[in-house]
């Protein structure tokens, strides 16, 4: 064994503790926004589900409608807002845009964003109820 | 001698005797409201202990060699200073994630190799001879790089980041950052050198931002922000039909 390896055994191995994201606030709330994704999939798997159904036609489709299926989807909602809002939020720092060789604001980039955000919500919201009717 | 006494508890660790470091507690004197923790440290050096083993150099946040944690957090000992925590004790101890080597001394063998891996100098496709004169940039040019190229080394945020603490073999943010440095440096021409380690698995994609890094750059580097740019970046050239280019 070399000398290099016998000093490396005698190095203390730091392990990061299995309650490490309770000792920092920032550490709390991205494992918070992390666990969010979780629910927010199972209602987008239960979607999937109502879709299959409908395309079986009326007869086979019956949506949840339980009060606990509601509470729970305004749940979901929420978590989709807040991660829509934070990713939004950081596209003014990720995205590096140039125009005429002048950097672009990153605040113009985040509010074109939102924008684009409440314009495609605002489509996709009337496609929906064009086809309810 | 000042009446102000603050408690310092240091890791000791001694790999010839110890199983796992240790705290020991040290009485030392305020004696000065522009005391920071390192002068406390060099106290205890020169008039306590002489056997605590610490790096320190400048003494100015320059050099990045006194990273310590402070009180849980990865802090520059030269630049924290003691007032903040008077009269509660001080816990100083070794960098997080880091294997330890003595007392606060951590091994750095990892993060030195990871910062050779990203090649952090100017590559150039061809040398030209300096009798050509010299690669001049506009403001512009250099303000498109600038924040990045404040990074001192001192691997505070790898003590931060609870990414490398689960997995040592990420790249990490320094580096990432460095990396994002000379690739947008306007006389480089070394993206494509970088590109296989930035892209890899275990490179910018194994962030799941967390963002703790940039909270405690003493630097004011946002080795966050380099890291998730570089994952546009590479998103971009490889769904583009122009990404490759050059």
């Amino acid at each position: 064994m070399s000398t290099e390896a016998k000093a490396a055994l005698r190095e203390f191995r730091w392990h990061m503790p299995a309650n490490w994201w309770t000792r920092n606030r920032h550490y709390f709330l991205y494992v918070v926004r992390e666990f969010t994704a979780l629910p927010l999939a199972l209602w987008l798997l239960w979607l999937l589900v109502e879709i299959k159904r409908a395309g079986d036609g009326p007869t086979r489709y019956a949506p949840h409608e339980s009060t606990a299926f509601v509470v729970f989807s305004v749940i979901v909602l929420l978590f989709a807002l807040y991660h829509s809002y934070t990713f939004l939020s950081l596209t003014g720092v990720i995205i590096r845009l140039k125009v005429f060789d002048r950097p672009v604001p990153p605040r113009l980039i985040t509010l074109a964003m939102f924008g684009a955000w409440a314009g495609a919500s605002v489509v996709i919201g009337f496609v929906l109820i064009w086809f309810a009717r | 001698m000042p009446d102000k006494k603050v408690t310092i508890h240091a890791t000791r660790y001694d790999p010839d005797k110890d199983e796992k470091p240790r705290l020991q507690a040290y009485e030392v004197p305020f004696y000065d409201e522009s005391m920071v923790v390192l002068d406390a440290l060099n106290w205890i050096k020169s008039n306590a202990d002489g056997s605590l083993s610490y790096r320190w150099s400048c003494r100015m946040g320059i050099c990045g060699s006194c990273g310590m944690m402070v009180n849980g957090t990865p802090k520059l000992t030269c630049n924290a200073f003691v007032r903040d925590y008077y009269p509660r004790p001080i816990l100083v101890e070794p960098l997080n994630n880091f294997p330890v080597i003595r007392d606060l001394v951590i091994d750095m063998d990892d993060f030195m190799h990871k910062l050779k891996a990203i090649q952090p100098w100017i590559i150039r496709k061809q040398e030209m001879p300096l009798g050509a004169g010299e690669h001049r940039q506009t403001n512009e040019q250099i303000d498109d790089f600038r924040q990045f190229s404040q990074c001192i080394n001192c691997m505070l945020c790898y003590a931060a980041c609870p990414v490398y603490g689960l997995n040592d073999e990420f790249l990490g943010p320094a580096a990432t950052a460095l990396a994002r440095r000379y690739n947008l440096d306007s006389r480089d021409q070394g993206l494509k050198q970088r590109l296989p380690v930035l892209a890899d698995p275990e490179g910018v994609w194994e962030c799941s931002f967390v963002g703790e890094c940039s909270v405690v750059c003493p630097k004011g580097v946002d080795p966050a922000k380099a890291i998730q740019q570089t994952k546009l970046d590479t998103t971009m050239r490889f769904v583009l039909p122009y990404g490759n280019r050059e």
